[in-house]
């Protein structure tokens, strides 16, 4: 019925795209992976003032369409605002999505997709 | 909705009635069943009181969230304290290898697999051991200790999530074939079933008035032969009276048998 | 006597850095900080010593630019002394820069190591740790190549000589690599200022030295207690240690054996400083974590680390009550650095609302 075991058993690494001390403190906790050479791709992104919204955008379908091994991506917030239009519809249940608050952004309940579409599904 | 649109198209035959009539059978033990799953499912939303379940939980968890990352992000603020600079991007090229991973493991409920995430560490590789190691190590290792903690949070509600995802893409589904069942399949189905037997009757109706048709031509027919051989047999009579009696009599009873055995097969 | 000539050369110079130190925060100012409800509040409050360098910051800057700016201010007025500075207290203030320069060689060296536009790194770099020959490592594209052909340009090519391999760069934790520049970078200033013919024999040498074995003995126990549970064996450990210092040579050896905290305090039991400071961060009896302000819930009590730092803008402050010494420009820088770390401390704990644990700055004026 629901997500067929294949669509996840290999998902054993999480995912972020954040500010650099997002990012830091995340790694710091050992999510970072880099996968082997030639290709060495990372499972993180910083994202500064200069960062463009289309890369930030790319490695988004990076981590949830290409990669099969991710299982969680952690964004935060206030950079998932800047792709709000990508982040809104996606809807897969693999990788499982989070915005997270950074260090400068304080969470804010209202702008998350997630639970805004659980609110919605109460009418509320 | 006309009733010639909105229905199968079948032969209105007596096997496809009793086709239809098991289909019907069929589609109300699904609805029910699939209502029934729906309730379940949806009752994994909502708590006893009216408090949707799942949004409580994972408002909570987000709010929880909200606190430990800010614990977090306090933490990697006493490292830049202690290390008297940022780390960052020692701290991003050194990244080697995941030592904190996830593992998806499944839960049944009401016959759909919610997977959940449960997170472990994999032991013996350590990219940041020496991280710090002039001065700040201590901080460094409390802050990761620290972050470490925040992100099993992000896990616990990353499963949270996952869940409400699949619940509510399963609900969705399972809700649209109950409609589909209750609101399509049964009206269709009782309209097929319901031309078939309007078509059977049609087809009832018309043979019984076909055999009457045929009744009333055989027995006129009958009667006029009845009306020949009467007369026929009084004009041989006055003929010749006595002249082959066998003959007659044996002519009369053949037709006679014949015309028994018509009416037989056709009442039958 | 050595005042006789002094000022020929660094009166000047020594006349500014004291009016530094006049503006650096005092304790009154920083418990005017504490009393700040934003970061713009902090910004207001930081005026007549930051005026011009936080002028130019948005509304509610970041802390991290906040501290950017504050470190300008630094980098300007080191840059100025520098400038003017002649002879010895040239040369002296190019030794108090390599320790930087070996921050941004690391980190150039990571780049390298993993491939990275060195570019990008460039602006990553500690503006005081900046040698003209920097830019030039962005050629480099590989180990070797930095190795041979753009280390050994640098000033800091002595620390590299004799200790570190271009494959031991390659091989090696880019910690170790930093920590072992570090000792001979030490051993090399520690050296430098009780030989030069200018400053041996005078207040400076005397000064430094104290400084200087202090520093050597803080990251040779900061080493240690840091190495525990990790892959840095023993051996690996002792190289590490700069060969001077209080502890040198039976506290080192013995922090070389030392197998856990407890170890560790045996080890420093000969110089009573640093037993006070185990004594005081409750480190030894039990195996209480170590480090500064001991996490979210900690107690009252300062960590080990806090007590160094304390004690470093001690020896920092009464290097001011010498006359004709270069080591107030040292330690003027020093206790720059700490104010900068304190700004940015007071101003995470506003931004992060985290006010209980805003007292854990150090002042000492």
């Amino acid at each position: 019925m629901a997500a067929p075991a294949s669509a996840y058993k290999d998902r054993q690494f999480l995912a972020v795209i954040g500010d650099e001390d997002s990012v830091t403190g995340l790694l710091l906790a050992g999510i970072g992976h880099v996968t082997s050479p030639p290709d060495s791709q990372k499972n993180f992104l910083v994202v500064d003032n200069k960062t463009d919204n289309a890369a930030i955008e790319e490695a988004f379908n990076r981590f949830t369409t290409e990669r099969k091994d991710i299982g969680i991506l952690l964004i935060n917030q206030h950079i998932a605002e800047r792709i709000r239009h990508r982040v809104d519809t996606y809807t897969a249940a693999f990788p499982a999505l989070l915005e997270i608050p950074s260090k400068d952004h304080p969470y804010d309940p209202e702008k998350d997709s997630v639970l805004r579409r659980v609110r919605r599904l109460f009418g509320e | 909705m006309s009733g010639a649109q909105n229905r199968e198209a079948v032969f209105p035959t007596r096997q496809s009635l009793g086709l239809m009539k098991s289909k019907l059978k069929g589609a109300q033990t699904g609805h029910d069943l699939l209502k029934r799953k729906s309730e379940a499912l949806t009752k994994r939303f909502r708590a006893p009181d009216t408090v949707p379940e799942i949004t409580r939980r994972i408002d909570e968890a987000k709010r929880k969230m909200g606190r430990v990352m800010q614990i977090a992000a306090f933490s990697l603020a006493e490292v830049t304290y202690a290390v008297g600079g940022d780390i960052g991007y020692q701290v991003q090229e050194s990244a080697k290898s995941a030592r904190f991973r996830v593992r998806t493991k499944q839960e049944n409920v009401s016959g759909v697999f919610l997977p959940a995430f449960e997170s472990y560490t994999t032991d013996g590789n350590n990219d940041f051991g020496l991280t710090g190691l002039g001065k700040g190590g201590q901080q460094v290792q409390r802050c990761r200790e620290t972050y470490a903690r925040a992100v099993e949070t992000l896990v616990e509600l990353a499963s949270l999530q996952t869940a409400f995802v699949i619940l509510d893409e399963v609900i969705k589904v399972v809700n649209r074939r109950v409609n589909a069942i209750e609101h399509v399949i049964i009206p269709r189905t009782e309209n097929t079933i319901k031309y078939i037997n309007s078509e059977l009757d049609e087809l009832d109706r018309e043979e019984f008035f076909r055999l009457k048709k045929v009744q009333n031509k055989k027995q006129r027919d009958t009667a006029a032969q009845d009306a020949e051989m009467r007369a026929k047999r009084e004009a041989a009579e006055k003929a010749d009276k006595g002249e082959s009696t066998s003959d007659k009599e044996n002519a009369s009873g053949g037709g006679d048998i014949l015309g028994e055995q018509e009416d037989a097969d056709v009442i039958f | 006597m050595e005042g006789l000539f002094f000022n020929v050369n660094n009166g000047y110079i020594e006349g500014i850095v004291r009016g530094y130190r006049n503006g650096l925060l005092s304790g009154q100012q920083y418990s005017n900080l504490t009393q700040c409800e934003t970061i713009d509040d902090l910004k207001l409050q930081l005026g007549p010593a930051y005026g011009d360098f936080l002028a130019s910051l948005p509304p509610n800057p970041s802390t991290s630019t906040l501290a950017e700016k504050t470190t300008d201010k630094l980098i300007s007025e080191f840059r100025y002394v520098r400038a003017n500075a002649v002879g010895s207290l040239a040369k002296f203030m190019d030794y108090l820069t390599y320790g930087y320069m070996i921050d941004n060689v690391a980190l150039l060296i990571t780049g390298t190591l993993h491939e990275r536009d060195t570019r990008e790194l460039l602006e990553r770099c500690h503006p005081l740790g900046w040698f003209e020959t920097m830019p030039v490592l962005c050629v480099a594209t590989n180990i070797e190549e930095l190795y041979n052909s753009v280390l050994i340009e640098t000033p800091l090519a002595p620390y590299f000589k004799g200790s570190l391999s271009h494959q031991d760069l390659d091989e090696l934790n880019i910690e170790i690599v930093r920590n072992t520049l570090y000792k001979n970078y030490l051993e090399d200033f520690h050296n430098f200022v009780n030989t030069d013919s200018e400053i041996a024999g005078t207040p400076t040498s005397e000064v430094m030295t104290e400084i200087l074995e202090f520093e050597a003995d803080r990251r040779a126990i900061n080493i240690t207690l840091n190495s525990f549970g990790t892959e840095l064996s023993k051996a690996d450990r002792k190289k590490l240690y700069p060969s001077f210092g209080r502890l040198y040579p039976e506290g080192s050896y013995m922090l070389s054996r030392a197998e856990d905290i407890e170890g560790v305090r045996i080890a420093v039991e000969g110089v009573n400083d640093y037993k006070t400071y185990f004594d005081q961060a409750g480190m030894g009896q039990s195996s209480a974590g170590a480090g500064n302000m001991s996490g979210g819930a900690g107690g009252d009590g300062k960590s080990l680390e806090d007590l160094f730092y304390q004690k470093e803008m001690e020896i920092s402050k009464s290097a001011f009550t010498r006359q004709f010494t270069f080591a107030i420009v040292y330690a003027w820088v020093k206790l720059r650095e700490q104010e900068i770390r304190n700004i940015t401390w007071i101003a995470e704990c506003i931004a992060q609302n985290q006010k209980e644990r805003i007292g854990n700055y150090i002042s000492v004026f």
